[in-house]
């Protein structure tokens, strides 16, 4: 069984992705509101780790994995904080 | 017959992979182009659900699939699992404050709009 074929697909494919994160970081710096920006970078984000993981699987280097995780519960934070703060002006005590 | 799993799995999962960069680039170009904010967030759910939980149950799908990776392969296949499920439940959780909250702060106006049927509601609890 030969995993190259498969590889090189996937090697093909990460430009798309990094299409896609460049048209993400464009609306999240032109982004008329706050929301705008938050809702594009938190899209950004979840790609992010995906991107990671598959970058883990083509490097061959399964420590990279840990960071995905950390990625996505952080950016889960970064949602609720800016919602609580448009709602009620203040970050929590 | 093991190889055979294995060659299932690796094929799945680059599938995986392929369709869900696709349904990147098609919800980055929607969150490009849309013309406000809430019709923002149906794209913005394309980007998530279809862009980053897909490509994750297809890297785990690989990984398993994945001998070279030696034993570490279950590591990296339930690492992208426990990823693929947080995105799963805390995406939508996320969308959803964000909306609610621009909303009632009017951080975001809905300004191609007929009727606001939720302005009225708001303005009637006020009132009592």
């Amino acid at each position: 069984m030969n995993p190259e074929p498969y590889l090189t697909v996937i090697l093909w494919v990460m430009p798309i992705y990094l299409t896609a994160f460049t048209l993400y970081s464009v609306r999240a710096v032109k982004g008329p509101t706050i929301s705008d920006s938050v809702l594009a970078i938190d899209s950004m984000s979840y790609d992010l780790a995906a991107f990671i993981t598959i970058l883990s699987i083509l490097f061959r280097s399964p420590i990279l994995i840990a960071v995905a995780i950390v990625l996505a519960l952080w950016v889960f934070a970064l949602d609720i904080y800016v919602a609580k703060y448009l709602e009620s002006r203040e970050m929590g005590e | 017959m093991e190889e055979l799993i294995n060659e299932v799995l690796m094929f799945l999962g680059t599938l995986m992979i392929v369709v869900g960069a696709i349904a990147d680039l098609i919800g980055s170009i929607g969150l490009l182009r849309f013309p406000n904010f809430f019709v923002r967030l149906h794209a913005a759910t394309v980007g998530t659900i279809w862009g980053a939980f897909l490509p994750l149950i297809g890297a785990a799908l690989f990984a398993a699939g994945y001998v070279e990776l030696g034993m570490y392969r279950w590591f990296v296949a339930g690492g992208a699992l426990v990823t693929a499920s947080l995105i799963l439940l805390l995406g939508p959780v996320g969308s959803h404050a964000l909306a609610r909250a621009s909303y009632r702060s009017r951080a975001a106006i809905p300004y191609p709009l007929i009727h606001d049927a939720l302005q009225e509601k708001m303005r009637e609890g006020e009132k009592k």
